[in-house]
């Protein structure tokens, strides 16, 4: 076996690329699922943007907390939320992460420190905000992370973060996962300031531009970020460049795209085959290892939509559970 | 014919992890537009009257024909017409080769360069005998002089136009090339450096930036400039090298700086970040002298950025040349300019009242 030369140890290497494997074959699955009409509401699907997700994550802990967005499946496994629940929760079932009442959109597990998915584009901001406080107040070293799109993060919201963010010194890290469409607006419609980065300085913080496609630049970007946040060196923004290799949602026509702009991206831009070429050409992980894990993802995602289907819906009598809070 | 002038502007420079690690800098957009028109006064103010520019998804083309209809608005005509390059946009570093060639092919006479040393190295590897004005908008800006962009405009404006002779218009420039053998299933890999190659221990890209001094461990540089942030302070810290000497300086590295047989140095190796380097020995680095690096695997970081891996099978060998390309001697032309009052209302020699 060839010395590995990468930040991460070989059991490191396969937990990244086993994240990155689920959670493409649980979206690959949603998208042929929600096709057959299987699956109540709205999905969003994250395929394509695996690396983003799961280099940060790498670097946090179930202490550290964060907000994501309609978009969030990605960012619910990379932080460990179940896949069962979450299959069970996006089918609407009794057994699902938020009791089945919540959907793809609102999948949220405490006890992992992923606050919930978010149908309200920059909500994921403010929260994250309150969050970091928290951590802050209590000193317990806990960072949190907050996604938005590229069309989010014209949200008052997010703008409003980032000015609290910075006057507050808190430990926030706001991700712009930036694939080039806010739903079907291309970004040099929609962004006056063109570049994410300025607006952190606009805001007195760094922030920094990585090719989202590419796991490893992600991780050692996002391990600098977050460890100057967890030491008090207050908030910073990472913006992912990236791909999605479905339409802002499903069903959607894409009829924003140039010609061959998707097999393109497919082609070229899988942030999967690059990390799994990458790793066998170092000669630190074999094919054989690597097919492994897929085997077994396909076998944990098929299990997860055979318990769903066969998992209860919310009874009648649930209606008014777990919905209001009572102080 | 009236000269024509290219801009390569780049909207992603200066956006690397050096904010966080270090406290480098961000230019804003519209501060790399701010820039853009004042090169173009300043061309403008010369005689040239067509510039050519490579495109761009990142929003400079947007915010300079923004201030170019303001001028016009106010009747001004203080600007040159501003032509993009027909081609693609991928948003990566093959637009400004493609656009590079493109503006070479198209004939112009100089180039303007707004980026770091990473912009002006895919520049230099497709501009010619093109001569390069550089303006740094980048992190480190080893290679591009500090100077004010109105400058450097006129002064470009002044050589293309032929008010200042060519031979002190321009200056040649050193550059390390790379080549990397893979053997026979790799192929081979040939790249260029315009200030530094460092090998490193890392054998991954991933953000790119160095700045963990304990994996630096081989360090080759055409100048080695005591005034600069980056690989070639390090060599301009032990002995320096002009850009305008021939040759450069090769440094062997240490990952521990306690070692018997190694000095520790202090170098801004990023915008405000001195770092301890461990430095075993230098040497000068002739030109045309193949140089067999003694580490065997890592990474080869071209001014100032991993941008390649190799193992213990693959070949690797640097060879600085001289007078690989050229630039505008922004000094030299300002001093010429003065000497010689070429922005004078006439061409009448004439001296100062006493």
């Amino acid at each position: 076996m060839a010395q590995n030369p990468f930040p991460l140890g070989k059991d490191e290497l396969l937990k990244a690329y086993r994240t990155m494997r689920t959670i493409r074959e649980f979206e690959e699955r949603l998208h042929v699922d929600f096709a057959k009409g299987d699956i109540p509401g709205f999905v969003h699907l994250y395929a394509g943007e695996e690396a983003c997700a799961t280099g940060i994550m790498m670097h946090l802990n179930d202490n550290d907390r964060i907000a994501s967005t309609h978009r969030g499946h990605g960012h619910c496994i990379a932080k460990g939320v179940d896949v069962h629940a979450m299959m069970a929760e996006i089918y609407g079932r009794s057994t699902g992460a938020c009791r089945g009442k919540g959907g793809s959109m609102h999948i949220a597990d405490l006890s992992k420190g992923m606050m919930g998915a978010n149908g309200i584009l920059g909500a994921g901001a403010p929260l994250i905000c309150g969050a970091a406080l928290a951590a802050k107040v209590r000193g317990d070293r806990g960072v949190g992370i907050t996604f938005v799109g590229d069309g989010a993060s014209n949200q008052g919201t997010f703008l409003e973060s980032l000015n609290l963010a910075a006057v507050w010194n808190l430990p926030v890290v706001f991700v712009v996962e930036n694939n080039g469409y806010a739903e079907s607006t291309a970004m040099e419609w929609a962004v006056s300031c063109d570049s994410y980065v300025d607006r952190a300085t606009g805001f007195g913080m760094p922030g920094v531009t990585v090719d989202g496609t590419d796991f490893f630049a992600v991780y050692e970007a996002a391990g600098e970020i977050i460890r100057r946040a967890r030491d008090g060196g207050g908030p910073a923004l990472l913006e992912c460049n990236m791909v999605r290799f479905y339409g802002h949602f499903e069903g959607d026509a894409q009829t924003y795209r140039a010609k061959g702009e998707l097999e393109a991206i497919r082609a070229s831009r899988d942030c999967l085959t690059i990390l799994s070429e990458r790793l066998i050409e170092a000669g630190v992980i074999g094919r054989d290892e690597l097919q492994a894990v897929d085997r077994e993802v396909n076998a944990l995602i098929e299990d997860a939509v055979r318990a769903a289907k066969a998992a209860p819906l919310p009874a009648a009598e649930d209606l008014l559970s777990d919905v209001y809070v009572t102080y | 014919m009236a000269p024509v002038v290219g801009i390569v502007a780049n909207p992603v420079s200066a956006r690397d992890i050096r904010r966080v690690v270090a406290n480098a800098t961000s230019l804003q957009i519209a501060d790399r537009a701010n820039i853009l028109l004042r090169v173009l006064a300043a061309l403008h103010a010369c005689g040239v009257r067509d510039v050519l520019m490579m495109p761009e998804n990142g929003g400079i083309r947007a915010h300079v024909d923004r201030g170019m209809m303001r001028a016009r608005s106010r009747g001004e005509d203080i600007y040159p017409a501003l032509h993009p390059v027909s081609m693609p946009i991928t948003g990566t570093v093959a637009d400004t080769h493609r656009a590079t060639a493109e503006m070479r092919r198209a004939g112009v006479s100089a180039l303007v360069v707004l980026g770091g040393d990473g912009t002006h190295r895919a520049v230099a590897a497709e501009c010619g005998t093109v001569p390069i004005a550089g303006i740094s908008t980048g992190t480190n800006n080893a290679f591009p002089e500090h100077r004010e962009p109105t400058i450097t405009g006129l002064a470009t404006g002044l050589a293309v136009t032929g008010r200042v002779p060519p031979h002190i218009a321009f200056a040649a420039n050193k550059r390390i090339d790379v080549s990397l053998d893979r053997g026979a299933n790799g192929g081979a890999v040939t790249e260029m450096a315009l200030v530094d190659v460092a090998l490193v221990t890392e054998r991954y890209i991933g953000a790119r930036a160095l700045w963990r001094t304990e994996n630096f461990r081989e360090l080759y540089v055409t100048f080695a400039d005591p005034e600069v942030i980056g690989m070639s302070a390090i060599a301009g810290l032990l002995e320096p090298v002009g850009r305008e000497e021939s040759g450069g300086l090769m440094v062997r590295l240490s990952p521990d700086s306690n070692c018997r047989r190694s000095t520790t140095l202090h170098a801004p190796i990023a915008p405000g970040m001195m770092a301890q380097v461990g430095v075993t020995d230098w040497r000068r680095m002739p030109a045309d002298v193949a140089f067999v690096p003694e580490v065997t695997a890592g990474s080869i970081a071209l001014d100032g950025e991993r941008e390649l891996s190799f193992t213990e099978r693959d070949r690797l060998s640097l060879t600085l040349r001289d007078d690989a390309f050229r630039t505008v001697n922004v000094a030299a032309v300002m001093r010429h300019a003065g000497q010689n009052r070429l922005l004078t209302g006439t061409p009448v020699p004439v001296t100062a009242a006493f």
